[in-house]
């Protein structure tokens, strides 16, 4: 019995577990860094779709409706890649000399010194910021639509205070809108936590890779473990960490709803 | 332009696997929706811990994840189970798993959207229904649910775009049979001869956009008819919402 | 916010630094035992993690061993994020098109049918049955072109996964590698055997450049030919293949 304890004990703790374990980094440091830049992309969506200037709303309005248009696992996949070649492509037009460009026979990068080396550090800024892009065109319409639910009045107020427009917008507008925004931002949180399971897409060791490669059957004792297909298991770990995930995610914004909504009428929220 | 309608051409019969397993997953993934949202809304207290718990489950976890999951799943009951029944050729494939999958999902999502459309049937309605002497199945079959589908249609709609751009997920996690490709894998397996990202994955992006304006052009002709009774039909924009 | 930008530059940094070393990075795939996979402390071992060290002390490089999906493997070989592919791959003319290969460091191996025991499979008139490949491998287009017309072809992203469908019944054989197949028939406990005639595709497996390459090339076929002849690369097919060899030295 304590044998057996011990075993499975000193199995989940080897080496490969601990790669899997120490994985979950990426997921969250994906989720955090992407959430954050959903926000700012959010913001910056919002305010030009609420600028006075037309084309500044049209791109603004464009961003969020293209981006919602498609899959997020294309957008997710296009972005790195598009973006790898984009800086590619303005180094090749500084580096590249017309020697170079014909020694290269790969069809991309232009000549072999504007490559570009994409690691994983590379890779999961890379996937932060395309799932930040993505959601933060959910983001612009919560955040755009919450800025409108902030009562007129208070706008009137600040004006008649003397405040400059950027001062309203800064110091009652922004600052006013969390509470309505609050609801939907938690929810393009959620997507974007789900979202994180994508990253062993981009080549990213991550935890959904590492459930693979560890539930898979292994055959060779000079390898590991003998095992059959232990892969569902893995999975239903996976499964059940994400649930959690929501779990604890709900909490946190039910805790910071109460906060912000202090001092509001109960009609306002 | 030569060079973009070719591309197109690629990708028609890719786009056919997608709208297969949004097709085949609509119907199914509705009807246990409606069977959810009445669990979750149930006064037996089972019933609705049940519903509730399996709706918070599969909303609050990755599709992708649910993907593998089911599948190696239904891979290790095959011996003792598929296989003696003579159905394992049929239970594994892509064709089948795939769309068993995402109506597990999408009836998740959707049971919550009719949830929330339940709680806002107006109560005078149903309690009018029921000093008529209304049995339970007549209200619901005229009263309860005329109201629900309507508060919930433009939701639902969304959420039929959203199980539609789920389907771009699927190969990636199951196994791919001959030449059943659908419009992710072909634009990787593009990109992967000729580097040429922007051409392929705008092409698999047009495809997605074009069946998503078609489905709320569908979607949005049931919502006029649904609303028929009212004097100005509320039209439905091409928008996809944060809801999901 | 600002803590969050200085973290990604210094991350950043850190991908310039390691390229101004000159380090040279080979790319495996990780699932492919015994040529490839990882190990209990999760790092990348096996017969080619092996090479790839020795062929490195014998060139005088540093080499960094990285691992990426097989299905990617020669796109992100050419776009430039490794240098090298070793992961079991042979070499082959489609390949050659797009990318070099060093001399082979295994010899023409043949591929094989795995089917579980007295299944009664027969190979050579293939009908109706479910064979499980590892998709972009030499076996898949073979199958592709010989055995689709008849048979359900299945392509997986590992060779574990489609090991993983035979072993649940879900396929009826899978075609693999012949020294990929037989440790895991051996260790199979009678489960598995290989069945119908040895199917020759390849030309040997060798070590995957970019064309543009030619220099590091050198260095690699330089350093194979030095091992070849005093008896490291027989050594280590020796101690990973179960004693197999000599194939390189009189």
């Amino acid at each position: 019995m304590m044998d057996d304890v011990n075993f499975w004990l000193g199995y989940l703790t080897n080496g490969k577990h601990l790669t899997w374990y120490a994985s979950f980094q990426f997921t969250i440091f994906a989720a955090v860094v992407g959430g954050s830049l959903a926000v700012v992309f959010g913001l910056i969506g919002a305010t030009l779709k609420n600028s006075r200037f037309w084309p500044l709303r049209l791109i603004g309005s464009t961003y969020s409706s293209i981006v919602r248009g498609v899959p997020d696992v294309l957008f997710f996949l296009f972005f790195p890649l598009a973006f790898e070649q984009g800086v590619e492509w303005v180094m090749a037009s500084q580096v590249c000399t017309p020697d170079t460009i014909a020694a290269q026979s790969a069809a991309w990068p232009p000549c072999k010194e504007a490559n570009w080396f994409l690691g994983t550090p590379e890779y999961l800024i890379l996937a932060s910021v395309s799932l930040g892009l993505v959601y933060g065109a959910f983001a612009t319409n919560v955040i755009h639509g919450a800025m409108r639910s902030v009562p007129r009045g208070q706008l009137e107020a600040a004006r008649a205070y003397g405040m400059t427009a950027r001062q309203v917008l800064w110091r009652i507008h922004i600052r006013q809108m969390w509470i309505y925004a609050l609801p939907g931002l938690s929810n393009v949180w959620m997507l974007i936590v789900k979202a994180t399971s994508l990253l062993s897409l981009l080549q990213i060791a991550d935890i959904v890779l590492w459930a693979d490669r560890l539930g898979a059957p292994n055959f060779l004792p000079a390898v590991g473990l003998v095992h059959e297909d232990w892969r569902w298991r893995y999975y239903l770990v996976l499964f059940v960490f994400y649930i959690l995930v929501t779990l604890v995610s709900e909490r946190a914004f039910a805790a910071l709803m109460r906060r912000a909504g202090r001092g509001i009428l109960v009609e306002a929220r | 332009m030569d060079r973009l309608l070719t591309e197109i051409g690629l990708f028609a019969p890719a786009v056919v696997f997608n709208i297969y397993f949004a097709a085949a997953s609509i119907p199914l993934g509705f009807v246990m929706a409606v069977f959810l949202a009445l669990g979750k809304n149930s006064t037996n207290p089972l019933i609705s811990r049940l519903s509730r718990g399996y709706i918070y489950a599969f909303r609050g976890s990755p599709l992708f994840i649910q993907f593998f999951m089911v599948y190696s799943l239904a891979l290790s009951f095959n011996v003792g189970v598929w296989k003696p029944l003579g159905i394992s050729w049929f239970v594994l494939h892509p064709l089948f798993i795939g769309p068993l999958v995402l109506v597990l999902n999408t009836a998740a999502y959707t049971a919550e959207i009719f949830y929330g459309a339940l709680r806002a049937v107006p109560r005078g309605e149903v309690e009018a229904a029921r000093a008529y002497g209304m049995s339970r199945r007549q209200q619901f079959r005229h009263v309860i649910w005329p109201n629900l589908i309507r508060l919930a249609w433009p939701a639902y709609t969304n959420e039929v775009v959203f199980l539609f751009h789920a389907t771009a997920i699927v190969y990636f996690a199951l196994p791919v049979i001959g030449q059943q490709k659908d419009l992710m894998i072909t634009a990787k397996e593009l990109f992967e001869r000729d580097y040429n990202a922007f051409l392929h994955f705008s092409v698999a992006a047009l495809y997605f956009l074009a069946v998503s304006l078609v489905v709320f052009f569908l979607f949005g002709l049931v919502y006029q008819r649904l609303m028929r009774h009212l004097p100005a039909t509320p039209g439905m924009r091409f928008a996809p919402k944060w809801i999901r | 916010m600002k803590k969050l930008i200085l973290t990604a530059a210094a991350l950043l940094a850190l991908g310039a630094s390691a390229q101004a070393q000159e380090t040279v990075r080979i790319a495996t795939e990780g699932a492919y035992a015994p040529w490839n996979f990882l190990d209990d402390a999760g790092k990348p071992a096996g017969f080619e993690i092996d090479l790839a060290a020795a062929i490195c002390a014998k060139a005088e490089v540093t080499c960094e061993v990285i691992t990426n999906d097989w299905d990617s493997i020669i796109p992100n070989l050419l776009a430039g994020n490794y240098d090298v592919i070793m992961a079991g791959m042979s070499i082959t003319d489609e390949r050659m098109e797009t990318i070099d290969f060093t001399q082979n460091y295994f010899p023409p191996d043949p591929s094989r049918f795995i089917a579980p025991s007295g299944a009664g499979l027969d190979i050579a008139n293939l009908e109706g049955k479910r064979v499980g490949v590892q998709g972009g491998t030499i076996q898949a287009a073979y199958a592709e072109a010989n055995l689709a017309g008849k048979n359900t072809v299945v392509s997986f992203g590992t060779a574990d996964q489609a090991m993983a469908d035979l072993g649940a019944g879900n396929l009826d054989t899978i075609l693999a590698d012949g020294a990929y197949l037989e440790p895991v028939v051996a260790a199979s406990g009678g489960a598995f055997e290989l069945v119908g005639e040895d199917v020759m595709i390849g030309n040997g497996v060798g070590a995957g450049l970019r064309k543009d390459e030619a220099e590091l090339k050198t260095k690699f076929d330089d350093a194979l030919t030095a091992l070849k002849k005093d008896g490291t690369l027989d050594g280590l097919i020796a101690k990973w293949f179960d004693g197999r060899g000599p194939y390189f030295t009189e």
